[in-house]
């Protein structure tokens, strides 16, 4: 009994060396799986990074310099551009628009360091959608709601004792409580109060916006006199662009938005404007 | 007393016995005890035994274990030979493993013919897919019956051609080889690699320790070329070479500011894939290695030394244009432009007279200082071991050797001397010398100072006026602001026999773009043009080497930063009354 204890001890421990050696055997077994698998990967890796040298080194051969100067000589006949195809920014770009013709509606100037004629301009009170009464008197909480291009023109206006665009956009009354839905309330009244209030002036200024970069549609509104004049006026300024006429386009919406209370004074704005590009 | 006696024996036996039952028993407890210790100690050894494995193997692959990235994968993929790139990083020299034509006689046993066809019908057949192969050369090697290389380099398409013969015996074993995937682009610049592993000729020759430098293996060598530029260039001196017959033809690019070479061209070129063509005429260096007389450029160096020294100091002043008699020689002009000319006049015109007799004024001394300080009399200063040594005059200069360095002779240079002077001429008065490694602009040389930034700007306003109104107005790229000087000298007979043969005339246009800031020298150099149609019967730089730069500069400019613009140039309104129009040499 004594004997078989103790030998059953000692045939623990030998169990547990055993296992202990099988343990220690998966471990090496498994780290040389993976060893064997590193290396696997590896000799694949150098196996494509072989065959995408070998691939590049083809294409490179291929299409030498020689080789394409030879398909070019025969296929292309591509010359070397010369100096009057590089254009150094947008403005000679802009060079490149159609000339605008005679009758053509008046293009619309879109950028400009003197913002005078803008500031300068009395804009009629806006109304508001919701209460019918002129805005402006009550608040200016809505600073997001404008739109940083007005922001900066804001100051000179300011100087100047006028109410300008963006003090008028910025005092839509709205009743939303957060300041971002606030703009977008703004925004959205304003868009819904364009077709309202003077469909017929907008439309006209749409038209023209469009005509600028299209001479086809330029004599459609020839029928307007005061427009007329501009165009002609402004028809030897080739400094338009078709990026420009899609600028322009999209600051006549924003001027129909502000003008739409009365049609006349923006066609007065226009009128100023081309005598400034002038 | 007896009955007793036995007593103690039994006491005794018995305490005996019991005495060595009980010895048994301790030395049975003693023995089993050691035999459980000497067991625990085996387990004890065993487990430390199994700990220790463990641990070490944990150590080995924790601590020893190889990186992925400098073992065995990375053996596999640094090449036997580092690559050398464009400045863009095209590769422009490979470590490839290529095809060659191996010729195994035992491939069929050694017994019996080593040819399923006759040795002739497979050379026959060879030199049809290889014409460039000689038949009998290709005969001896297969009758010999030795096992030897047929050709170095194989591509994939004759691969299959040979392997169609049906010959066992044409082995086709890849091999690590040097690849020039451009072919014969830069063929100078690179150099190549023999059959033993050594690069000669060009850059394979002088990097050839960093190249096979087992540190830097998968680092590839970045030079200053710029493949594109270098393709125009070789292509456009390939086409005018051809189209006047001319010898040969060197071109160069160079920066202005850096001393970067961006292109380097010398043809006729060879293919450096073709190792065992290379030992022929055609490694000539014509841009670097070969001298010669350059010629009318060399008239604006004369022309800033003497601004510099305060000989000119009026572009309008006139200087007799009437052939010079100077120690029995007559220094005389192409033709006639008058009796007098001024110094924007002399270079529009290339009058040997009037910059021989500024030269004169300027005294040897002067002139030569000039020319030492732009590196004219040593070796130019490039990494290529292909560099020929001026032909120098030594000593003080005599005035008629003054006079001839003024316009250009007696002093024999390489192409990119000259385009090194040019580039300091133009560039604000610093030379600098010629790199075929990249350069961080940061980080460029220095250099030395040679002319005033005034002279520089003066010089920038003649040679654009040449091209405007003088010799060089074929190279009048519109928009790039060309300008330069054209040359054409008489070649001097081999040992300095004289200018016998009046057709043999080195032409050479040497120019920088755009002028009003210049960025780029651009040298071309053609040797020994013929007059003929396409040239209107001329053999002057103004009908050859000027055309070729009025082409390549449209074609490299945008691709080298200068965008075109027929608005801009140098304001050369304060020289342009000074002209009356003509033609030069």
């Amino acid at each position: 009994m004594f004997m078989t204890a103790r030998r059953l001890r000692s045939m623990g421990w030998i169990a547990t060396l055993v296992v202990c050696a099988a343990l220690v055997m998966v471990l090496a077994f498994r780290v040389n799986a993976l060893r064997s698998q590193v290396h696997q990967s590896q000799a694949r890796i150098i196996a494509l990074r072989q065959e995408t040298m070998y691939l590049e080194t083809e294409f490179e051969t291929r299409a030498n310099q020689q080789q394409l100067k030879a398909w070019n000589d025969v296929e292309f006949g591509y010359v070397a551009p010369t100096s009057a195809q590089y254009l150094d920014n947008e403005r000679q770009l802009a060079a490149y628009a159609k000339p605008i013709e005679p009758d053509a509606p008046a293009p619309i100037r879109v950028a400009s360091a003197d913002d005078s004629v803008v500031a300068a301009a009395v804009f009629p009170a806006m109304v508001s959608p919701m209460t019918g009464k002129p805005t402006g008197a009550a608040d200016d909480s809505a600073p997001a709601a404008r739109p940083t291009h007005e922001a900066a023109d804001a100051p000179a206006a300011r100087s100047a004792g006028l109410a300008t665009l963006s003090d008028r956009l910025g005092t839509v009354p709205h009743a939303a409580t957060g300041t971002h839905k606030a703009g977008k309330d703004a925004k959205s009244k304003l868009a819904k109060a364009k077709p309202v209030k003077d469909k017929a002036s907008k439309d006209k200024l749409a038209k023209g916006g469009k005509a600028s970069g299209d001479q086809a549609s330029g004599g459609k509104a020839s029928g307007d006199k005061a427009r007329h004049a501009v165009a002609t006026r402004t028809a030897p300024s080739h400094d338009r662009s078709a990026s420009g006429a899609r600028l322009a386009g999209a600051d006549t919406h924003r001027r129909a938005g502000v003008g739409h209370a009365s049609g006349s004074p923006l066609i007065k704005l226009a009128l100023k404007d081309a005598k400034t590009v002038k | 007393m007896n009955a007793t006696r036995p007593q103690p024996v039994l006491s005794n036996a018995i305490s005996t016995a019991s005495a060595t039952g009980r010895l048994h028993f301790a030395n049975l407890r003693q023995r089993s005890l050691l035999t459980a210790k000497l067991r625990l100690v085996w387990v004890v050894v065993g487990f430390a035994f199994f700990a220790l494995t463990a641990f070490v193997r944990i150590a080995q692959l924790g601590l020893g274990a190889q990186n992925p990235a400098e073992g065995a994968a990375g053996d596999g993929l640094a090449p036997p030979r580092a690559e050398i790139t464009d400045r863009n990083g095209v590769p422009l020299a490979r470590a490839f493993p290529a095809y060659s034509l191996w010729f195994d006689p035992k491939a069929l046993g050694s017994k019996g013919l080593p040819l399923v066809k006759t040795p002739e019908e497979v050379a026959r057949a060879l030199v049809q897919i290889f014409p460039s192969e000689d038949y009998d050369d290709l005969l001896a090697r297969l009758k010999a019956g030795k096992g030897t290389y047929l050709r170095r380099r194989v591509l994939p398409e004759e691969a299959n051609k040979v392997f169609a013969l049906g010959e066992p015996a044409l082995e086709f074993p890849r091999e690590i080889q040097r690849f020039y995937p451009q072919g014969t682009l830069a063929a100078h610049v690179l150099g190549f690699v023999d059959a033993d592993g050594k690069g000669k000729l060009g850059m394979e020759a002088y990097l050839n320790a960093r190249l096979t430098d087992k540190a830097h293996l998968s680092e590839p060598v970045a030079l200053s070329i710029d493949s594109r530029a270098q393709g125009a260039m070789e292509d456009e001196l390939a086409h005018e070479m051809l189209l006047t017959h001319a010898k040969g033809a060197a071109g160069i690019v160079l920066d202005v500011d850096t001393g970067e070479v961006i292109a380097l061209a010398s043809l006729p070129s060879f293919d450096p894939n073709r190792s065992d063509l290379a030992d022929n005429d055609h490694v000539k260096n014509r841009a670097t290695n070969e001298v010669y007389e350059l010629g009318s450029t060399f008239k604006p160096f004369t022309i800033a030394s003497a601004i510099e020294a305060g000989v000119v100091t009026d572009m309008a002043v006139r200087y007799p244009a009437t052939p010079l008699k100077v120690d029995g020689y007559t220094i005389h002009d192409h033709e006639s432009y008058g009796a007098t000319l001024n110094v924007p006049e002399t270079l529009i015109h290339s009058s040997n007279i009037v910059a021989a007799e500024i030269a004169d004024k300027l005294g040897g001394q002067r002139l030569r200082d000039t020319m030492i300080a732009l590196g004219m009399n040593q070796r130019a200063n490039i990494e290529l071991p292909a560099k020929g040594f001026p032909i120098w005059p030594r000593g003080d200069w005599p005035r008629l050797r003054t006079m001839t360095v003024g316009f250009g002779h007696g002093l024999a240079v390489t192409p990119l001397h000259l385009a090194q002077g040019y580039a300091a001429l133009v560039n604000g008065g610093i030379w600098r010398p010629a790199t075929l490694f990249k350069v961080d602009p940061a980080h460029a040389s220095a250099g030395r100072r040679v002319f005033q930034a005034s002279t520089s700007a003066r010089i920038r306003q003649l040679l654009r006026l040449i091209v405007v109104d003088g010799t060089g107005r074929s190279a009048n790229a519109p928009g790039y602001r060309v300008g330069g000087k054209t040359g054409t000298a008489e070649k001097a007979g081999s040992n300095g026999s004289g200018y016998k043969n009046k057709h043999a005339v080195i032409a050479t246009f040497a120019a920088a773009f755009p002028m009003d800031k210049p960025r780029y020298v651009v040298i071309a150099m053609l040797d020994e043009p013929q007059a003929n149609q396409s040239t209107s019967g001329q053999r002057t730089a103004a009908w050859n080497a000027a055309p070729v730069v009025g082409r390549v500069v449209p074609r490299i400019g945008p691709l080298l930063g200068v965008v075109p613009d027929g608005r801009r140039d140098v304001d050369v309104s304060d020289l342009t009354p000074l002209v009356a129009n003509g033609e030069g040499e």
